[in-house]
């Protein structure tokens, strides 16, 4: 089978996915990423604007309406849910055949 | 105080605006030329460029409202201008506004879209002018040519030196204004290609 061409998500993509599980606006999206990966990601305005921008062309989120006129509040789409279980899939087999390896 | 430069390279213009801002002028727009206000030197001031286009004003607002938030101002940009500056406005907003290379060298490829994009622009415009032969090649041989006053290169002494020099100028805009075209296309490209060097230089990625 063919593996979905957008895979391997970046460390980036995935956890703005993730963060996007629930309604968030950009600003919001970098404090949840930040937290997420225990503050190990902490993404830039600049790589986060390109990031949506990408994603929203790839209909993996969409705007959302919010009551805030100059922020745009993104949430993820069902086709951005199932690339992140793909990925969640791929990084799990990836795991299993490591720990296998060294036992 | 006005100053006129291109800049392709982004790291050295940031290192200029900077450098201006040390001896206290302060960068507050662009349009054609960087404008700048005098100040007292600001030694901390740390600007950033970005290179992007939007399709709309709520989608330039978003994205400055973005910027805000983490800790940088929008100090000069438009819609359609392509670079946007931002000066960091708080400490803790870190040193750039990217966290990976791939996403920093991209600007360079959306420059050198650009620059292309106005080349291509061109090249209708200088193909028509040639086809319906508002360009005359002989001119440029000969540019005895581009003076339509009757007899004067019959005349002699003061007579001929003042219809010659009135003459000059439309002679010169007659023959040999078309040559802007191929002088931008080829000053376009040149930028196109500038910018997707230093794209591939940013981008170690695409060198494997």
């Amino acid at each position: 089978m063919n593996r979905d061409k957008n895979l391997p998500l970046t460390e980036t993509v995935y956890y703005i996915l993730l963060a996007l599980l629930e309604p968030a606006h950009g600003y919001l999206i970098m404090q949840k990423v930040e937290a997420l990966s225990d503050g190990a990601v902490r993404i830039a305005a600049g790589t986060l604007y390109g990031a949506i921008e990408n994603l929203l062309k790839l209909k993996f989120i969409q705007p959302v309406g919010s009551d805030d006129g100059r922020r745009k509040v993104y949430h993820i789409t069902e086709e951005g849910k199932k690339v992140v279980m793909l990925d969640f899939e791929r990084m799990k087999h990836m795991i299993d055949v490591t720990s296998n390896k060294f036992k | 105080m006005k100053r006129f430069r291109i800049y392709v390279d982004l790291d050295k213009e940031e290192k200029w605006l900077n450098e201006m801002a040390n001896k206290g002028w302060k960068f507050h727009g662009k349009c054609i030329n960087y404008e700048f206000r005098e100040y007292s030197p600001d030694n901390a001031a740390y600007i950033k460029i970005d290179y992007r286009s939007f399709k709309s004003y709520d989608d330039l607002e978003n994205y400055i409202a973005l910027f805000k938030d983490s800790g940088w101002e929008h100090i000069a940009g438009t819609k359609t201008s392509g670079k946007q500056y931002f000066k960091r406005i708080e400490e803790t907003a870190g040193d750039d506004i990217f966290s990976d290379i791939s996403s920093k060298a991209e600007r360079y490829k959306k420059m050198s879209n650009m620059w292309l994009s106005l080349a291509v622009c061109y090249i209708p415009i200088f193909t028509a002018l040639v086809l319906t032969k508002a360009i005359s090649i002989n001119a440029l041989l000969d540019p005895k040519l581009l003076y339509y006053t009757p007899g004067l290169w019959q005349k002699t002494g003061e007579a001929f030196w003042r219809a010659f020099l009135f003459e000059t100028p439309f002679a010169i805009m007659r023959g040999y204004i078309w040559l802007l075209f191929p002088c931008l296309i080829i000053l376009y490209f040149v930028f196109a290609v500038k910018a997707q060097k230093y794209y591939q230089k940013a981008n170690p990625k695409n060198l494997i």
